[in-house]
């Protein structure tokens, strides 16, 4: 979410820049502004105040999840629903498989999807808004209508039982949107820069590396990141090729605080979603962190 | 120069990979399932031919007029929810926060990280009734406005949906919109500027048309998304009260893998497809022509 | 040079992705070695749904002890899938042939009859006959398997009976004798009323609660066969005789007996003013002992609480002591996958699930108790009530299909609250079965 900011720091100071000359006094100005802190003030409140009741059930009993209202505070601060939820909830293990089947699928989208996406819209051919339709198709087919043929694909290759199924197939869905939106984007490059690259003698391939991934770097890292959540939060494709309790995925595993006749675990749910959020929540903001390095390193040689 | 982007060797290595792996694993099960229309049976009892019954079936099938009408009526508020939110918010991270947006940013994207099994049952905790008032109930009731049965009527789950999934996207649209609104050069923002165009002006002449295509690929992509809308409201609803507010992508995957009906399933599918089919090619195609025009 | 560099790099890729489409599309020949699914020869492979851990642990425990001999053979090893997922993966592995050894049997009947018809589900009848434990199924379980299954083809891990829990002290307090026919039931239901507790305590949102009451009245006014008539296309649920049954329900709800807001009271809420005393009957299956085990939500005592039978309705064609009974989600063994190992653990499970389960776990079970277990009284009546038991019914959607179900259950609180009338009601749910 905070990815684009180091690219377009400048745009972004002109325009700060621009503003006093404009502006009326100071204190007109913070009157100005009141309605849109407490417009914030409501959107912090919106989207915190589940974070916050998520936190606190994590630490309640099944009987204050039941008798007591929804807001109300838990009784007091213990862990033992993280304890159950780490040991009998398995939790690590599904932590575990959700990044070996989340990471390569990530990575062969972008570099599949990005070639494609340059290919299907720098390069000059014959049949490549056809092509592009084609892959526009993958968006619309439900994800639903290809378990069954593919279910006997793996099956019949030997690959039910491994987290290949799920790899293979998150590749494959993610494809479409990541090469759509990167031919979308790479619309939006002058094709003057390509055209000049090739000029130098440099072939096609190396102005792809070279010129062309760098210039999209920020469509990439968002594209990235759609794909992580969409992937990471993934339940239909887990639960239809995952069906070995080794190979659950956290979101499959969530579903195992559902006890017989609908009662639910609410305490070790809780801990285990808090588990689960916040482990993500960590890893994409080391990524950001890095990113933006590598993205401000990148600025200053340019 | 023409010659060079138009390798044939590069281009094989560019887009032969992707497309090989979408081909495989996408293109040819979608066309074995589109095969399976023409039959009816499943994986256990093996397949019978039944020529084109499955596809007249849909047109006299009660069940499906409702999961389409709720599928349509839900892809085109959520849409729309979703992108003017989306883009609401992203214009506030521009031209309000501006460099102050990060940590905002960060928050309202925060749903989208959550698990759809822990917003769903977050939202049925604020809007349930028995055995005591949720927080939304809660509320009504402190401003003198009796318990509504929020999950009991078809059209207050339609909205309690709608809410939840506005909440939880909102921030990731606006994250992909900001994305495209921080790309408007600054010199044609700044030329804007100078010859008096502020505010709302500055949004309808420049930043509108300079976010179009953003704008575009996000809508296709919503309406995608939302058409084939599954997970959120098996986890929230499960398609009740009644069917009232099952889409089409479960009732598709009820006939296949409940009811044991591969083929009709498959027909649900296919209507799904050119339901967006329809909808992308119209949006695609005005997209395209918007371009060319500039 | 770079660019020498990225081309090989990228052939490599392109290269490793081909090889890895190759394996995708290897047409499937001399793949059926594969160490895929679950009918590997020599384990007792068993899929069951990940929301019930009763069966499972228990099957552990007899692995490690009673079961010892047959497990060494053939090792138990158990896999799970959340329910709502069990028909889509049964589905998938039958159409592989690749069922496990034994697996949960579906979230509808139709679909183990559809497994059963394409020679994927064992005839238990006659494997347990041949390996000589027949007699260690309780009999009514098998009655009720077959009634729901067509056949004996699922092992009955679970068995609920289900009729009227009333509390001791308050038919006490109100000299109310335990009733035995339907007029006695609705003069005790009155006396409570004019005492000021609630006589029903019933889930209106739920709605089974409610029609239980009315497939109880037609089993007992026109015979055990009265539902499958409905089914069959011999009877119609709008005749006058089936109608009466929705009325005399619909009557108990006129005269106040389910108390106020029947139709917002879920399910944990009914049970609650059963065991809170603000209500004097309480009409629900066996499971509910846990509920009334769990000493915090019970407030009226264990020893407090009686069990009948469904009331007789007078002059009626039905049996005596009649019980509704259910399998609750049984499990099936696969016909493909049957060997002499599964035939032991199988004579093992007959012979010690029943006391098993019911000392370890106080779950109740189809298979006979053998051996002298320590459980409370309450549970002790409810496991003789089984035993001594060899008919059972089903109950009002037994044998309807999903859209039926749903017209019946939705049903159930305007019928009773008076906004629907008998006619009405049976006509909505008759006009949705096909």
């Amino acid at each position: 979410m905070s990815t684009q900011v180091p690219a377009t720091k400048a745009p972004l100071e002109a325009m700060q820049r621009q503003e006093p000359r404009r502006s009326r006094s100071r204190a007109g100005r913070r009157w100005a502004k009141l309605p849109v802190h407490l417009l914030i003030a409501l959107l912090l409140v919106v989207e915190l105040y589940p974070l916050l009741w998520l936190v606190l059930g994590s630490f309640k009993t099944q009987q204050e999840f039941l008798n007591d209202p929804v807001w109300s505070l838990p009784g007091s601060l213990n862990f033992d629903n993280y304890i159950e939820a780490w040991t009998t909830g398995n939790i690590a293990v599904f932590v575990a498989n959700s990044l070996m089947a989340t990471l390569p699928s990530l990575a062969l989208i972008i570099i599949l999807g990005v070639a494609a996406g340059f290919a299907l819209e720098v390069m000059v051919w014959k049949g490549r808004n056809g092509v592009l339709l084609i892959f526009l198709t993958g968006i619309m087919v439900p994800g639903q209508m290809i378990l069954l043929p593919l279910f006997s694909a793996y099956f019949n290759t030997g690959l039910t039982g491994t987290l290949w199924p799920l790899i293979i197939t998150y590749t494959a869905t993610g494809l479409p949107l990541t090469v759509f939106m990167m031919a979308t984007y790479f619309r939006a490059v002058p094709r003057e820069v390509f055209e000049a690259s090739t000029l130098d003698g440099a072939s096609i391939i190396r102005s792809f590396i070279s010129v062309g991934f760098p210039m999209v770097r920020n469509a990439v890292f968002t594209v990235a990141l759609v794909q992580f959540f969409f992937i990471w939060n993934d339940l239909l494709i887990a639960l239809t090729f995952a069906n070995n309790s080794d190979l659950s995925t956290i979101q499959v595993g969530l579903l195992n605080f559902t006890g017989q006749f609908g009662a639910v675990q609410y305490g070790p749910l809780f801990a285990a979603i808090c588990i689960n959020v916040f482990g993500t929540l960590a890893i994409y903001l080391f990524l950001n962190q890095r990113v933006m390095k590598g993205l401000a390193a990148g600025s200053v040689k340019g | 120069m023409q010659s060079v982007l138009g390798d044939k060797k590069a281009l094989a290595i560019l887009l032969g990979p992707a497309l090989l792996v979408y081909t495989l694993v996408m293109l040819v099960p979608i066309i074995w399932s589109m095969g399976y229309t023409f039959f009816s049976g499943n994986a256990i009892s093996g397949f019978t031919f039944v020529g084109t019954d499955n596809l007249t079936r849909l047109f006299t099938d009660p069940e499906v007029r409702t999961a389409l009408s709720f599928t349509i009526r839900y892809a085109v508020v959520i849409t729309v929810g979703q992108i003017l939110m989306g883009y609401l918010l992203s214009l506030m991270y521009v031209f309000i926060l501006k460099k102050s947006s990060n940590v905002i940013r960060t928050l309202v994207f925060f749903p989208v990280v959550l698990p759809t099994v822990a917003v769903a049952l977050l939202f049925q905790k604020m809007f349930e009734i028995a055995p005591q008032n949720g927080l939304v109930n809660s509320l009504l009731n402190g401003v003198g406005v009796e318990s509504v049965d929020w999950f009991g009527s078809a059209s207050s789950a339609f909205w309690v949906i709608v809410l939840m999934d506005i909440w939880r996207s909102m921030g990731f649209y606006a994250v992909l919109l900001y994305a495209g609104l921080v790309d408007i050069p600054e010199d044609m923002l700044e030329s804007a500027r100078l010859d008096g165009a502020t505010g709302w002006r500055l949004i309808k002449n420049i930043v509108l048309p300079l976010s179009l295509p953003v704008l575009l690929s996000s809508i296709i992509f919503s309406i995608n998304g939302t058409l084939k809308v599954f997970d959120s409201i098996v986890a929230l609803t499960n398609g009740g009260p009644g069917s009232s507010t099952t889409p089409l992508t479960l009732y598709m995957f009820r006939t296949s893998f409940t009811f044991g009906d591969y083929g009709y399933g498959s027909s649900i599918a296919l209507l799904l497809t050119l339901l967006c089919l329809i909808v992308t090619i119209f949006i695609f195609r005005s997209s395209r022509r918007d371009l060319t025009k500039d | 040079m770079a660019t020498l560099r990225t081309k090989n790099r990228m052939l490599l890729l392109g290269a490793s992705l081909g090889t890895a489409s190759l394996v995708l599309t290897g047409c499937g020949a001399g793949s059926s070695g594969g160490g895929e699914g679950g009918s590997e020869a020599g384990e007792f492979s068993f899929l069951t749904n990940v929301e019930n851990t009763t069966i499972s642990t228990e099957l552990e425990t007899l692995a490690s002890d009673q079961c010892k001999t047959a497990a060494d053979a053939m090792p138990l090893k158990v896999d799970t899938v959340p329910q709502t997922n069990l028909d889509q993966q049964l589905q998938l592995l039958a159409g592989q042939g690749a069922l496990p050894v034994q697996f949960a049997a579906g979230n509808a009947p139709a679909l183990t009859k559809e497994l059963a018809g394409s020679g994927n589900v064992l005839d238990l009848e006659a494997t347990l006959t041949d390996l000589d434990v027949i007699d260690q199924i309780e009999p009514a379980a098998i009655d009720t398997i077959k009634a729901l299954y067509g056949g004996f083809n699922v092992l009955p891990y679970q068995y609920n009976v289900e009729g009227v829990w009333y509390n001791k002290q308050l038919f006490a307090e109100n000299n109310i004798e335990v009733p035995q026919s339907w007029d006695d039931f609705v003069a005790a239901s009155e006396s409570l009323k004019q005492s000021g507790v609630t006589p029903l305590s019933a889930s209106g949102e739920q709605g089974w609660p409610l029609t239980r009451l009315i497939s109880g009245y037609l089993f007992s006014d026109l015979g055990k066969d009265a539902l499958q008539k409905v089914a069959d296309g011999e009877a119609k649920l709008t005749d006058p005789e089936y109608v009466e049954a929705a009325a005399q329900v619909a009557s108990l709800g006129e005269k106040g007996y389910f108390g106020e807001g029947v139709g917002s009271i879920d399910y944990d809420t009914a049970i609650n003013q059963f065991l809170t005393g603000e209500a004097g009957m309480l009409y629900m299956g066996s499971w509910v002992l846990a509920n009334f085990n769990d000493e915090a939500a019970n407030q009226i005592g264990l020893d407090n609480i009686g069990f009948m039978p469904f009331p007789k309705v007078e002059g009626g064609s039905g049996v005596d002591n009649q019980y509704a009974a259910n399998v609750g989600l049984p499990m099936a063994i696969s016909q493909k996958a049957y060997n002499e190992g599964t035939g032991e653990w199988l004579k093992c499970i007959s012979e010690n699930y029943g006391s098993s389960a019911l000392g370890n776990q106080g779950s109740i079970s189809g298979f006979k108790v053998n051996e002298e277990v320590d459980v409370d009284p309450l549970t002790q009546t409810v496991q003789e009530t089984i035993s001594s038991t060899s008919e059972s019914v089903l109950w009002f959607e037994a044998l309807f299909d999903t859209q039926a179900t749903t017209a019946s259950q939705t049903n159930a609180a305007p019928l009773v609250t008076g906004s629907m009338s008998p006619e009405q009601f049976m006509e909505t749910v008759q006009s949705a079965l096909k």
